[in-house]
């Protein structure tokens, strides 16, 4: 710098020389400013759309699941709906045969010889079982002579087999409608035994179910114990 | 202390938004693209199974066909059948 005072032009250019600086200063604190905003104009914008984003996804990411539980659902439905169908034939074509049976136990009763004998069979079978001393017989009302004879029969044979001797009294009390067989009361009329063919037939029904299944559909093949 | 202006946070903001609009119509294209393999899987599947059903109907039937004068026979044959036993506890008495 000058030691003497400076005149007028040289204070003007000094002046404009600083202007010049301040104002570049200026210009470049002002770029450094836009810049900055700039970037965390940027960031800023990039953190709520990443935010936005992550939540979208895991909206989807649900929805998709949802649709996925749905579908395995629905598959489920579908076989247990078709196993259900399956089953529930072959239960009806279980009825029908019931039914069938049913109807031919009739002509069970039709063949003298061997319906005698069967009933001489199951009288004794019922006092075996009664075990008591008076029995009352009772048969239908056509079969009351058949009966007689077979009670006569079967006595002799309840002794032979239990050494014990029975009273029975023949009642021609039950319908001429059922198929046929007779019931046993006892002589204080506690104890009944129901010895007629269609109570046989639907015990047999119901205690045959297993073997009949597999004569019908063949065994399970999920079975895995037989004992 | 943020630079940024309140006008200018605000551009922020609403530029945000329309990315993150279009983001989402995206995913939404491709989930819509999910579901409809979906629905034709699940058709696909029924028509299976619903051929399947109806075999083992067929089967079912044919089988019960073959076998039920067989089993209705041997039912009626147990009816009549008759064993007259003492029980197994008492032993016959001596006169």
């Amino acid at each position: 710098m000058a030691s003497r005072p400076l005149n007028d032009d040289e204070v003007l250019s000094e002046m404009n020389k600083m202007v010049a600086f301040i104002k570049q200063e200026a210009l470049e604190k002002a770029r450094e400013i836009k810049v900055k905003a700039d970037e965390e104009f940027a960031i800023e914008k990039a953190k709520l759309v990443k935010q936005e984003q992550q939540a979208i996804d895991a909206q989807y990411e649900k929805k998709r699941k949802g649709a996925e539980v749905a579908q395995k659902i629905a598959q489920s439905t579908l076989t247990n709906k078709s196993r259900l169908k399956l089953l529930q034939q072959r239960e009806e074509h279980l009825q029908d045969l019931f039914s069938t049976a049913r109807e031919s136990i009739d002509a069970l009763a039709k063949d003298e010889g061997r319906y005698v004998q069967f009933l001489e069979g199951v009288i004794v079978q019922g006092f075996l079982s009664l075990l008591e001393p008076d029995v009352t017989v009772h048969a239908r009302e056509k079969d009351v002579d058949k009966v007689q004879r077979a009670v006569e029969g079967a006595a002799r044979q309840y002794n032979e087999i239990s050494g014990l001797t029975v009273n029975a009294t023949v009642q021609g009390t039950l319908s001429n409608d059922i198929a046929g067989g007779v019931k046993l009361v006892s002589g204080t009329e506690r104890i009944t035994l129901d010895n007629t063919l269609d109570e046989r037939l639907r015990l047999l029904e119901d205690r045959m179910l297993p073997e009949i299944r597999a004569d019908l559909f063949g065994p399970n093949p999920n079975r895995k114990f037989y004992t | 202390m943020s630079v940024l202006s309140v006008l200018r946070l605000k551009d922020a903001r609403s530029e945000a938004a329309k990315e993150i609009e279009e983001y989402k119509k995206s995913k939404e294209a491709e989930f819509k693209a999910f579901e409809a393999s979906h629905t034709g899987n699940t058709q696909a599947v029924q028509a299976s199974i619903d051929k399947e059903t109806a075999a083992k109907q067929q089967e079912i039937r044919a089988q019960y066909e073959a076998n039920k004068d067989k089993v209705v026979k041997k039912l009626l044959d147990r009816v009549v059948l008759v064993k007259p036993e003492l029980h197994r506890n008492l032993n016959k008495v001596e006169a």
